[in-house]
């Protein structure tokens, strides 16, 4: 899903970059206050991880393909879509600048879509399902629609920029996703949460619903 | 015993992620991803053609994972080596960002 350069008139580029900028901004500002040093090996793992899967385009039907985002899988981790936003701009600036896989100037459309929209629907989505769903189950649908929706978004920005027609242009890119973010999103995060699940609960358990030091300060504040 | 669990998941992730780089180039689907196969779909020809020939904003070292001439083996260095950017940067920028206590 990543836009390149030409599909989006430079003026409402900008506008994207204006919009992500303070998503990104208080990503940064999320490490900053709460970032623990013992995790930075984590993020960096989910990065690095991302970025190559990123590269493994599943294919399915109809001539088309389509990868993970990760977006989900990194908030679900770190128990905020902040983390999200973050792994991401750092996995798309790479991508961006290195290997030409997104626009720079559409770099601010890609973070929105890619690392805000996917990763807060898919992770509040989690957070609504798990207690009565399962976390695997949260996962998948939280992965899934999270990946759709960012589609959907997607399908709204081309159509402003002028590149696509509106309706053929859900449908199209409405149906490629709801296949890719069930395969490519939905069950590769469910997959791994599952296997974090079982080697490191730990991980999971450190949330906002249930992180001792942050009730303490608020408490405190 | 947390910071030691830690760096085993970050070695964990770094051996699937150079495992997926490897791999990539030959398992990675070659078809088009879900926008660029929507574009072909609802797009004009002639405008897609346009759309498609004009150069990135900015040119990139290694366009779509692959280094010139080298083939299978470049794509597996592109990827490889993007794999070990991000971790790097994501490594240096948690460590410079981090929590301060």
């Amino acid at each position: 899903m990543h836009i390149p350069d030409s599909f989006i008139p430079f003026d409402q580029a900008l506008i994207y970059w204006a919009l992500a900028l303070p998503f990104i901004i208080m990503s940064m500002k999320w490490a900053k206050n709460e970032l623990d040093e013992m995790k930075v090996p984590i993020l960096a793992a989910l990065a690095a991880g991302i970025f190559a899967i990123q590269a493994m385009n599943i294919p399915i039907g109809m001539g088309t393909s389509g990868h993970m985002v990760g977006a989900v899988l990194v908030a679900i981790v770190f128990g905020t879509p902040w983390a999200g936003v973050l792994v991401l701009t750092l996995v798309l600036l790479v991508q961006g600048f290195a290997f030409a896989d997104g626009g720079i100037t559409t770099m601010g459309a890609n973070i929105l879509n890619m690392g805000v929209i996917s990763g807060f629907i898919g992770y509040y989505t989690y957070v609504t399902l798990r207690k009565s769903t399962g976390t695997s189950i949260a996962a998948l649908v939280g992965a899934w629609l999270g990946l759709f929706t960012s589609a959907i978004a997607c399908a709204i920005q081309m159509w402003l920029a002028g590149t696509f027609p509106l309706v053929p242009g859900l449908m199209a890119m409405g149906t490629f996703h709801l296949i890719i973010g069930f395969v490519g999103e939905g069950l590769i995060t469910s997959v791994a949460i599952a296997a974090i699940a079982k080697s490191r609960p730990d991980l999971l358990e450190d949330d906002f619903t249930a992180r001792p030091d942050k009730h303490t300060k608020e408490a405190h504040a | 015993m947390s910071r030691n669990s830690n760096m085993k998941f970050l070695y964990i992730g770094i051996a699937i992620a150079l495992l997926l780089a490897v791999l990539a180039p030959f398992l990675a689907s070659s078809d088009p991803d879900g926008l660029e196969s929507a574009a072909a779909g609802v797009i004009e020809e002639s405008k897609l053609t346009e759309l498609e020939e004009q150069e990135p904003f900015v040119s990139s070292p290694m366009p779509d994972y692959s280094i010139e001439g080298m083939g299978k083996s470049g794509e597996v260095a592109a990827i490889a080596g993007g794999t070990l950017a991000v971790l790097a940067i994501s490594f240096g920028f948690g460590k410079v960002f981090k929590k301060k206590d």
